[in-house]
């Protein structure tokens, strides 16, 4: 008896309790009503909800039917599935899929359609994306770059959104009170094809779509993805906190932050968005310290409320930054700490710190809950645009293994929010973008080839199985969306444009001043970046971003010096001689082709457009330096950082790919026939401003 | 003005050591030690975990809500985390109604009745073990203790009721003789915050720990209980009078509420 009750004391208190007198169960303290409080009211509000769902279910499907009437009646499929892998490169597919590597994607080449698809001009991600939402031609998105050119003052801006502060503003002394919502402006214009569905009655989960931010209103959920940008306004900023004496600063991406060591413990901060409520207030920041256990190769953390452990190499989970502005303002992010190194010096990396999901600051889904939902349900997760740190890579603050645990942790909670769409959306379009595959791609195709000049110190026969790994992952996730969809299903596997090599680079800004259409200030032979030094009352061509060249044109830029009458003869001159540009140190063709816009862009926004683009050559890009406004002595050089892959280069070179679980009868599809293929496959009218062309199925595979 | 200023600080005074200043204290007190103890005893993780699930459920059922399927497929998750939950918040519970159910004993001691007023006739009611023992009671009382009707046999119910009231204040023993053996009887007369014990009773372990606070009586004595009743104590809020468990109830709680945030401590 004894053994009893001494083994199960907790059930004696309970017994106990339950049969004594009323005073021990009227109240068993804040825990008990807590826990009977928050139980009881999810109970309630999912019953008052789901009570208001069934009743209003028949008046608001009445509603549908009369509006929409019977919105799949004319669908070919009940759903249609689209997995968008950035990157994903044609050749490289073909080949792996020879190698046996790439079982999945073989089964759907094998059933229905493995093709090149056509990539935009130029083929860069948000281009060629907003083109796959909207179905037409940059001209009519607003879309050539990543980065657009202020023609008053030749700087850049980001081309897909315009971020500003609340307009109004009330001033107490030294503080200035922002008064009203943030200001966001989306520059990508057209309408995505789901608005279309959802004008229909038809249901879409759009996941991590590029060029999706702002999120815009329709009959659906969706994340963001590329061009979200992070805490601080920019499109991601890494922190390095070091004990290390350092004057340099990272060329792009990065910040070095000291850290200071007081008693044996280290202290640092990370920096975050701008003091909203002074004037120049300079940059809030978020404390944190650093206990190491050089034994152990450890060291705890303590940032803001948590506490956490992380050994050298290894990254601790999202962490929520706070950052207080005061007077009750707080900026919400999250972050991830990297242990880089205890000794010599003690080291730390934190990722960009990325709005928080579960308490987003700017919105970054339709509806906004949607964030919320899905951080509440997976956990915290990158919401940055460009989530990978490929600058961190870049910079050798980040090694390859941990820049890979980086990109394929953030592609995990990428793929449980795909199989929970997937899960939700039994009727209707389910698309998710990963990024993973253009990322890595970009970071490790040194180890792809022989002799790139990125890899040159690692022999060839230790460069690790990088690509192949991820062309074999994204193969396994193929399987496991074909495991869960039934023939009722169109599954589609899309990327924006392919991959090659980036071993060369090239500086037209260099090249344009060498040949005399650039000028510099008296003196100089180089410029800053964004053109600093650069003369422009002689200067008749310049470039920025990665393909675009412009005139400066009397009128339209600032200090226009090009007479309209003049510019075709001047495209021409530069079309004529560009085209075909030999590396003078390879003999290879670094330039394949240069194109003239006016000849294919059409629409309301081609006078924001690059008047040429540049093609560059298979293994030759533009140079950082000549993307980012700056003139060099040299023109062509090797390419040695990790970014080592690349598709900003001739778009005929690069398409990407098309694999669909049905077969598509079409010789030379491209992105922009998608959205018109996905709205015809519901059976919706195309929309008059379309560019792209349906593409038809082979029956009877999709008939139904 | 000096009048008011006078009153004022004797009314502040009396507040701050009534009953009122007590729960209050008593309230925030427990409500922080009780926010701590479910911190330190429940797995945190977890049940923050559960409760994100719960609200992205509830998310789910407003963002599919064209979708039936979708919607009462949520529903059901709702319940079974709902369930899973309470599972977890169980065992910080039990850790917590321990020490909380014997506080509140304690306190119900102090709070839960006020003393007999002076010269307020109040009833002794002793219970026999049996009819017999009815017969050769009687009362001893000391001189601050009158007796003001005479006693009532209820054969049937093994009772015996005195009507009594106290003409000083404080704490006195009444004697009750059955059967050739004494037992006593504590009753608190006048005002003040003394520990009341409304019942002495005979045996009954646990009856005793949550209901009285006198010793048990003696085993070969004829009497089951001796009882008192005390006037219920209420706490005046805004004219408004409540039994102080229902005010440490709700300041415990917004106590715990606003703790639990300051702590970063998930409940």
């Amino acid at each position: 008896m004894k053994g009893l009750w001494s083994a199960r004391p907790t059930r004696v208190v309970l017994v106990a309790l339950v049969f004594l007198p009323a005073l021990a169960h009227a109240y068993a303290g804040p825990g008990a009503g807590f826990a009977v409080l928050s139980s009881f009211w999810a109970i309630f509000v999912a019953f008052l909800y789901s009570f208001y769902a069934l009743m209003t279910w028949p008046f608001r499907q009445l509603v549908r039917f009369l509006r929409r009437r019977n919105a799949y009646g004319r669908a070919k499929f009940e759903r249609v599935v689209i997995l968008g892998f950035d990157g994903m490169d044609p050749d490289l597919a073909e080949r792996f899929m020879k190698e046996g590597r790439l079982p999945n994607l073989a089964k759907l080449r094998d059933r229905g359609t493995f093709s090149k698809l056509r990539t935009t001009f130029p083929a860069i991600s948000p281009v060629a994306w907003s083109t796959f939402l909207t179905g037409v031609n940059p001209g009519k998105h607003n879309i050539y770059d990543f980065l657009a050119r202020d023609t008053n003052n030749y700087l850049p801006f980001l081309s897909s959104a315009e971020i500003k502060g609340p307009k109004r503003h009330i001033k107490i002394g030294k503080y200035s009170i922002p008064f009203g919502k943030t200001q966001i402006k989306g520059m990508r214009k057209g309408t995505p094809f789901w608005h279309w569905l959802g004008e229909a009655g038809i249901f879409s989960s759009v996941i991590r779509v590029p060029v999706t931010f702002p999120p815009e209103k329709f009959q659906g959920v969706l994340l963001s993805g590329m061009c979200v940008p992070d805490l601080k306004g920019s499109q991601g900023t890494f922190c390095l906190c070091t004990t290390r004496v350092s004057d340099d600063k990272f060329r792009e991406g990065g910040v070095r932050v000291p850290m200071d060591r007081k008693n044996g413990v280290y202290r640092s901060y990370i920096p975050g968005p701008d003091n909203p409520l002074i004037e120049k207030g300079g940059e809030l920041r978020a404390d944190f310290e650093v206990r190491p256990d050089l034994r152990a190769k450890s060291a705890r953390f303590v940032f803001g409320p948590e506490k956490f452990a992380l050994e050298v190499g290894e990254y601790s989970e999202w962490v929520p930054a706070e950052f207080k502005a005061g007077m009750g303002f707080t900026a919400h992010g999250i972050c991830r700490f990297y242990l880089k190194g205890l000794s010599p010096e003690v080291e730390v990396y934190v990722t960009p710190v990325n709005i928080d999901p579960g308490h987003p600051d700017l919105p970054i889904s339709h509806p906004v809950t949607y964030s919320i939902y899905l951080a509440k349900l997976l956990g915290p997760y990158a919401t940055l645009g460009l989530a990978e740190d490929t600058w961190a890579l870049n910079e050798h603050v980040l090694d390859d293994d941990a820049f890979l645990a980086q990109a394929y942790g953030n592609h995990e909670d990428r793929e449980k929010m795909l199989f929970d769409a997937l899960d939700k959306t039994k009727q209707g379009l389910c698309t998710c973008v990963f990024d993973t595959t253009d990322r890595v791609q970009h970071m490790f195709w040194r180890y792809l080839e022989e002799d790139h000049p990125a890899a040159r110190d690692v022999p060839h026969s230790e460069h690790p199985q990088v690509i192949q790994d991820l062309y074999e992952r994204m193969d396994r996730l193929v399987g496991r969306v074909m495991e869960r969809i039934d023939d009722d299903t169109l599954l589609m596997v899309i990327s924006d444009h392919g991959f090659k090599s980036f071993a060369r680079c090239m500086n037209l800004n260099a090249w344009l001043h060498q040949n005399g259409y650039l000028a510099l200030k008296d003196g100089k032979s180089e410029s800053g970046d964004w053109f600093d030094d650069v003369d422009w009352s002689r200067t008749r061509a310049y470039t920025m971003g990665l393909n675009g060249l412009y005139l400066n044109l009397k009128g339209r830029e600032k200090q226009g010096i090009v007479d309209p009458a003049e510019a075709d003869a001047l495209k021409d001159e530069l079309w004529e001689r560009l085209s075909g540009l030999v590396d003078p140190a390879s003999g290879a063709v670094g330039v394949t082709g240069v194109f003239v816009t006016d000849e294919f862009y059409r629409g309301p926004y081609t006078e924001n457009a690059p008047d040429l683009l540049v093609g560059y050559g298979a293994g030759y890009r533009a140079s950082w330096d000549s993307v980012m406004g700056k003139v060099t002595r040299q023109i062509f050089e090797d390419n040695t950082k990790a970014w080592s892959g690349d598709h900003c280069i001739d778009p005929r070179l690069v398409p990407g790919v098309l694999f669909s679980s049905h077969k598509f009868i079409e010789d030379k599809p491209a992105i922009v026939d998608v959205a018109p293929t996905i709205l015809k496959l519901f059976g919706l009218a195309l929309p008059a401003h379309f560019d792209g062309k349906p593409w038809a199925l082979a029956s009877p595979a999709g008939d139904r | 003005m000096a009048c008011f200023a006078a009153f004022s600080f004797s009314m502040v005074i009396s507040i701050l050591t009534g009953p009122l200043a007590i729960v209050i204290v008593v309230s925030v007190v427990v409500g922080l030690a009780m926010v701590v103890l479910f911190g330190y005893t429940s797995d945190q993780k977890a049940i923050g975990i559960a409760k994100d699930q719960l609200k992205a459920h509830l998310l789910a059922v407003r963002l599919y809500r064209d979708q039936i399927p979708v919607v009462m497929g949520s529903y059901g998750k709702i319940l079974r985390g709902t369930v899973r939950y309470l599972k977890l918040a169980f065992k910080p519970l039990l850790y917590v109604i321990v020490p909380i159910t014997l506080l509140m004993v304690q306190m119900d001691r102090y709070l839960g009745q006020t003393p007999i007023p002076v010269n307020a006739p109040f009833l002794l009611t002793v219970h026999f073990s049996s009819s017999d023992a009815l017969n050769d009671a009687t009362l001893a009382l000391p001189s601050e203790i009158v007796m003001t009707a005479p006693p009532v046999h209820i054969a049937a119910d093994y009772q015996i009721v005195w009507r009594l009231a106290g003409t000083r204040d404080g704490s006195y023993e009444m004697n009750i003789n059955a059967g050739g053996q004494s037992v006593e009887k504590v009753v608190c007369v006048g005002g003040g915050l003394p520990r009341i014990s409304t019942v002495r009773l005979r045996g009954q372990f646990w009856n005793r720990v949550f209901s009285s606070a006198e010793p048990s009586l003696p085993e070969n004595v004829s009497i089951e209980s001796i009882s008192i009743n005390y006037p219920d104590r209420n706490i005046e809020i805004a004219g408004y009078g409540m039994n102080w468990i229902w005010l440490f109830f709700i300041l415990s709680m917004v106590a715990g509420f606003i703790f639990k945030e300051l702590l970063g401590i998930q409940i």
